[in-house]
């Protein structure tokens, strides 16, 4: 009896730390179920690669993280999937086709040239970028966040953010206003630049070399034939004007370039060309990174998309829940009416059940899509399928004239060998779909495993235990609340 | 109990109508493999089932309208068809624009729910078509559209990861069934299996010709459904049939059967009546998205359950006695 009481106190316990963590932790829907676009993104070898390997995955899915951040959509995720596949989510009302135009195209950067007439604008916007550039160097070489002598007053940059209507959160130290404002420079930058047809897709390299006289650096260009072509009208466009060659990554400008008068006749021709910055030894390297590292080290394709409105979503969502839970419903009368008693105890005991699968969800946690949901239901069915074996058995034995609590004691053993060998072939059949299926069907595997595991759980120990409980009380120890009474022994005779 | 009369006191013996059972199993079985057939030979279909987007590769876009009732009953698929037609899609790097004319348009709900099916289409070319159709369609709301475009690759990768993992499971499940019990019983499980599973395809082979029925993902979830739900019902009817091997000595195999279908009936059926409940629950009052999904288990598992009655516990004296 104590033993009895101590199984029900332990899953009392469970029961409301199931609750507790259903009530912390909420559930995760999938993209299917509250509406969102998920794009799954196939990445092809190319050139010398034959095959994609792992440390090429993670170099695309680095340079797309940087993509999507740039994009500045909410809660997006990127995952890797198998071999040689990324699968992107962006739930809510989010256009999938700007991320999906920006996932695809192998680089972003591209080479502008300025607007006629917004010389003037370009130069205040240019002078703000060197303050602020030379206050966050200086800051970085002392390694303090308090410059020497600073160009720019704390209430100047305070009123430069304010001017250009850049908010940064309360508290937040020079520096990180400082990077504030330079992000917003150069985003104002790049509005003053026409729209690009060169782009990093016809660069073919990147290099740095130090100039012959002095310490300053320079950064070299090369382009395939067509980008040699456009680059030289681009710049033949603008040379001599005083207007700038913008150099755009991910719509930030990470360079300005002027074209000197000598290239008016032709412009810079040949496919190669350098930037003559005085560079540092290190800007020069930044800007030679960003400029290979805008392109995707191999080429993505989009080979799946998948968007469902936030309404359509919820719709179908409430209508199948309600649905289940109308047909749960009358299971549970079902359960009653057959099973009298232990029917009761089973109901309970399967209300627990659905309780401590949800929390596990909520806790590992599980993202609910509609396959996960069959796959719950599922396992829902053959956790009362548990519940029916064993009350079978206990009627059978009630028949044979056996006394209540042995009838209820040989019935769980006798129906366990196959409430075993149907949960282990239910889980080695999840176990195969979980490692050979592809998204969906491992969504199912999921959920049906772990209501597999938690069935055996739940149908041997909490309805054992509760309905060993309730025989201690005498005024239930009757058989006929387990079964008609023209059923048993002795009384049709 | 005492088991020395041959005379048993059944309220049913499975033996008895063992010849009819087999007779209305094959016959299914054959129906079945004649839809299938029919779809591979129909030109249309090519495969012995219809596939969905899922596995041919394509764009699929659901749009509900925002109209009302009167104004949206006028809509026709011809007019869908025609404005489509009329419509050039930006080109995206290099590739020829899909055309358009091929596209299958279905008016559905009274005009208020408009599907298409067409080729393979770039997000860009999606978002252009969605503005070429507000003419004639009304305005779009991102809230009310589903658009899935599938490439062609992730269809064969798909239906490739879902018959491996499928098959790995049956030879795994027959393994542990020859380890528990005997090769008889994981053979006749495996032959259940492999006969609910194709009576559920022939199902949909029919419902494939006869009013155009595709086969998505969630199918192809289902049929691993219904054959795990399988082996688990004949399972449990093996299990009873070994513990009476000890018990019930004196008794023929067929007896032996007998004895161990009777004992477990109420619980094949009631198990079969509590998992159909739910899903029949979701069959007609669900959202759509689950309609075919629920279809598809709700005939798998009924066909499970008889099969686990009147097919595995049949054979195994015929086989038994070899």
């Amino acid at each position: 009896m104590a033993r009895q009481q101590g199984w029900f106190a332990l899953i009392l316990a469970l029961a409301f730390a199931a609750a507790a963590v259903l009530a912390s932790f909420p559930l995760q829907l999938g993209l299917d179920l509250r509406g969102g676009s998920q794009l799954t993104l196939q990445v092809m070898p190319a050139g010398a690669i034959k095959r994609v390997q792992s440390e090429q995955l993670e170099a695309v899915k680095d340079v797309l993280d940087r993509r999507i951040n740039g994009l500045g959509v909410s809660e997006s995720t990127l995952q890797t999937i198998g071999d040689d596949q990324l699968l992107l989510q962006l739930p809510g009302e989010q256009d999938p086709s700007r991320a999906a135009k920006v996932l695809g195209t192998t680089a972003l950067l591209e080479f502008r040239a300025q607007k006629p007439g917004t010389e003037q604008e370009m130069s205040g916007l240019l002078k703000l970028k060197r303050q602020a550039k030379a206050v966050l160097d200086q800051q970085k070489a002392i390694g303090t966040e308090k410059a020497e002598e600073p160009s720019l007053k704390a209430e100047e940059l305070a009123q430069l953010l304010r001017e250009l209507g850049v908010t940064v959160p309360p508290g937040s130290s020079e520096s990180e206003q400082l990077e504030a404002l330079l992000a917003e420079v150069n985003t104002r930058i790049v509005a003053l630049y026409e729209p690009a047809d060169l782009t990093g897709k016809d660069l073919t390299g990147a290099g740095r070399q130090q100039q012959q006289t002095g310490n300053a650096w320079d950064v070299t260009l090369s382009f395939n034939a067509e980008g040699g072509r456009k680059f030289a009208a681009l710049t033949q466009r603008i040379a001599g004007t005083g207007r700038l060659l913008g150099i755009v990554l991910d719509g930030r400008s990470i360079s300005e370039a002027s074209v000197g008068p000598e290239f008016k006749p032709a412009g810079i021709s040949g496919g190669a060309a350098s930037i003559t910055g005085n560079f540092t030894a290190e800007e020069a390297r930044d800007l030679e990174v960003q400029l290979r590292g805008g392109s995707l080290p191999l080429p993505v394709q989009v080979i799946e998309q998948r968007t469902i409105g936030a309404t359509l979503g919820t719709e179908n969502v409430q209508r199948s829940l309600q649905a289940a839970l109308l047909g749960l419903a009358l299971v549970a009368v079902f359960m009653v009416v057959v099973y009298r008693l232990p029917g009761a105890v089973a109901v309970v005991a399967l209300a627990l059940y659905a309780l401590f699968n949800l929390a596990l969800y909520a806790l590992i946690p599980v993202t609910l899509t509609l396959p996960g949901i069959a796959g719950f239901i599922l396992s829902i069915g053959i956790a009362v399928d548990a519940n029916v074996l064993i009350f079978e058995r206990v009627k059978e034995e009630l028949r044979r004239g056996n006394t209540l609590i042995r009838s209820i004691d040989s019935g769980f053993s006798l129906a366990f060998s196959s409430i075993l060998d149907g949960h282990v072939t239910g889980l080695i059949s999840c176990a195969a779909l979980f490692a050979l299926g592809t998204g969906l069907v491992k969504g199912f595997a999921v959920t049906l495993g772990l209501g597999l595991l938690l069935s055996l759980f739940t149908a041997l120990t909490c309805t054992r235990s509760l309905l060993r409980l309730l025989m201690g009380y005498s005024g239930l120890r009757r058989s006929t609340y387990f079964l008609p009474q023209s059923q048993l022994p002795g009384s049709a005779a | 109990m005492s088991v020395s009369s041959p005379e048993l006191k059944l309220g049913f013996r499975i033996s008895r109508i063992r010849r009819q059972g087999w007779l209305i199993s094959g016959a299914a079985v054959l129906l079945s493999l004649v839809g299938m057939a029919l779809c591979w030979s129909n030109p249309q279909i090519a495969a012995p089932l219809r596939p969905g987007l899922d596995f041919t590769g394509g764009t699929q876009i659901q749009i509900e309208r925002s109209c009302d009732p009167a104004a949206c009953g006028s809509l026709t698929a011809e007019a869908v068809r025609q404005q489509l037609a009329g419509l050039t899609l930006p080109e995206i790097s290099g590739q020829a624009t899909p055309r358009l004319g091929s596209a299958a348009v279905q008016v559905l709900d009274r005009g208020r729910s408009v599907d298409l099916r067409l080729p393979d289409l770039e997000p860009e070319q999606t978002q252009a078509l969605l503005q070429g159709l507000e003419p004639l369609i009304g305005t779009v709301n991102p809230q009310q559209l589903s658009v899935n475009t599938i490439g062609p690759t992730l269809g064969s990768q798909l239906l490739q990861g879902s018959l491996v993992s499928l098959l790995v499971s049956f030879a795994a499940i027959a393994v542990y069934i020859s380890f528990r019990y005997d090769g008889i019983f994981a053979g006749l499980a495996l032959l259940c299996l492999a006969h609910d599973v194709l009576i559920t395809c022939g199902v949909f082979a029919w419902l494939g010709l006869l009013r155009g029925t595709e086969v998505d993902s969630l199918f192809a979830v289902a049929l691993i459904t219904v054959a795990g739900y399988s082996v688990n019902d004949t399972v449990v009817v093996f299990d009873r049939i070994r513990e009476q091997k000890r018990t019930l000595q004196g008794l023929s195999l067929e007896d032996q059967v007998d004895v161990a279908v009777d004992a477990t009936l109420t619980r094949s059926l009631y198990t079969s009546l509590t998992t159909l409940l739910p899903l029949i629950a979701l069959l007609l009052f669900g959202g759509s998205s689950l309609f075919w999904f629920a279809v598809a288990l709700t005939v798998g598992i009924a066909v499970g359950s008889w099969s686990s009655i009147g097919i595995a516990p049949t054979l195994l004296p015929l086989l038994a006695r070899r």
